[in-house]
């Protein structure tokens, strides 16, 4: 005869096994890094399926180095090489014409703010030397790009640029490479992943099932963070003066110049910019911060889907409408 | 009182199972809290992982990139670049790490530092 006893635990044996097979799958992060356009670029995966994040990722950043080799100025063979070589009309692929296009626009809007052709005033500040020093105020006069004479000239797929002015794309281009990988990633059909490419984020859904939590760096304590916030879905950028800059008697020379004098601007610490896509993002936290505090966050609040938040130069913070209430200070 | 009732009215074979199941409540309890292992450090050079190892062991090593050799130092469960060849220095100026998920770079000479593990730090990523 059975015992009730045994019965009773024999039924709990049989449910646990039940719970333990209906488990879902485990979820698990993919996190891999690579360096591209000189900079530590990080993309995350969120899933069931590792192999299949794997793959997704690596593809990922094959988009982002096919981005590098066509808007490096550093690569002899680069489209922008061939252009900064010409003034004559070259044809362009598409990838190109759309970001010089993004450029124009968001340099009109901004009033000459955000401008493409810094190359030459990038290159005489040259940020990457061992030493670098602060040009004298000739020097600079002599390479400024004239504000009322177009950079380049658009017609169909064929570009023209200005003589006496390089493109650098150093404002946009890494913002559209995270977005080429953020379509790679929804293409291969995944619906959780990050991808940071030194700063510039960009994100698919939300991490699982919660929103991902975005750290807003402290531009004058590093390590520690100013501000959090919850995105999904969205890209965010921010411009600071902290991330490459050098002292010279006291004073600081960061790489975010003001156009129209050739000199770092003064106006900010730093500038955050949510946007839905990165390279938009990424043109507009330059803009803003060249513009400063006031003119910057009216520039932001023109824009639609895009927020913002601003450090003054005196550490005053303020943050477009649609953000409000969404911040958690540290 | 009905606990010892239902007792004594088990068999050896019920109480076998008993012990089974207190057996594999423990186990899988036991091999949870093995996958929560503290933080380890994994570092790359030109994209491939050269080294992986906990927090916990203070340590120097010397990893080679394309502009020569850089020194990762472990000390008090911190990870910081103490030399680097690169012109500008960066990676040493970055500091310590020591968060999961933290990173730490020498982009001209190829070196990531990359902390893994569990570890709660407030944020899934950093904008800067």
């Amino acid at each position: 005869m059975l015992n009730r006893p045994l019965l009773l635990i024999a039924a709990l044996l049989l449910i646990l096994l039940l719970v333990w097979f209906q488990r879902p799958a485990p979820v698990t992060e993919v996190a891999r890094t690579a360096l591209i356009m000189g900079t530590l670029v990080e993309i995350k995966g969120v899933g069931q399926d590792q192999k299949h994040i794997n793959r997704a990722i690596s593809n990922a950043f094959t988009a982002m180095r096919k981005e590098e080799e066509r808007f490096s100025p550093q690569i002899e063979s680069s489209r922008l090489s061939l252009l900064n070589r010409t003034t004559a009309a070259v044809m362009v692929d598409p990838q190109m014409l759309e970001l010089l296009q993004l450029g124009q626009e968001i340099s009109r809007q901004s009033q000459g703010a955000f401008n493409l052709g810094l190359g030459r005033l990038k290159a005489l500040w040259n940020f990457e030397a061992e030493d670098p020093r602060v040009p004298t105020t000739a020097a600079i006069k002599a390479i400024l790009p004239d504000p009322d004479h177009e950079l380049v000239h658009i017609a169909g797929n064929r570009v023209t640029r200005s003589s006496g002015v390089q493109l650098d794309l150093g404002g946009i281009a890494k913002g559209y490479a995270v977005d080429q990988a953020l379509k790679v990633l929804r293409t291969a059909g995944i619906t959780s992943a990050s991808v940071n490419a030194g700063g510039d984020i960009g994100l698919l859904g939300g991490h699982g099932e919660r929103p991902w939590k975005i750290g807003i760096q402290h531009p004058r304590r590093p390590g520690e963070v100013l501000a959090t916030l919850e995105l999904r879905n969205q890209t965010i950028v921010t411009s600071g003066d902290y991330e490459r800059f050098f002292i010279q008697k006291g004073v600081r020379y960061h790489h975010l110049f003001d156009p129209q004098t050739g000199l770092p601007a003064r106006g900010c610490q730093s500038v955050s910019v949510i946007a839905p896509n990165a390279a938009e993002a990424d043109a507009l936290a330059t803009a803003a911060f060249v513009l400063g505090p006031q003119k910057g966050l009216e520039l932001l609040e023109q824009r639609p889907q895009v927020e913002g938040l601003i450090l003054a130069a005196d550490g005053t913070a303020s943050v477009t409408s649609g953000l409000k209430g969404r911040i958690q200070w540290r | 009182m009905a606990l010892k009732a239902l007792w004594v009215r088990t068999t050896r074979t019920d109480r076998y199972l008993i012990l089974l199941l207190v057996l594999v409540a423990f186990t899988s309890l036991f091999l949870s809290f093995g996958r929560t292992a503290g933080k380890q450090l994994v570092i790359y050079a030109d994209e491939k992982i050269v080294f992986t190892g906990p927090l916990t062991r203070d340590r120097l090593l010397e990893l080679q990139g394309p502009l020569g050799e850089t020194q990762v130092e472990i000390s008090a469960g911190q990870v910081r670049v103490v030399s680097s060849p690169c012109p500008r220095k960066i990676c040493i100026g970055m500091g310590s790490v020591w968060r999961s998920g933290d990173l730490l770079a020498c982009v001209p000479n190829r070196v990531v530092v990359r902390i893994e593990g569990e570890g709660k730090k407030g944020y899934d990523l950093l904008s800067r």
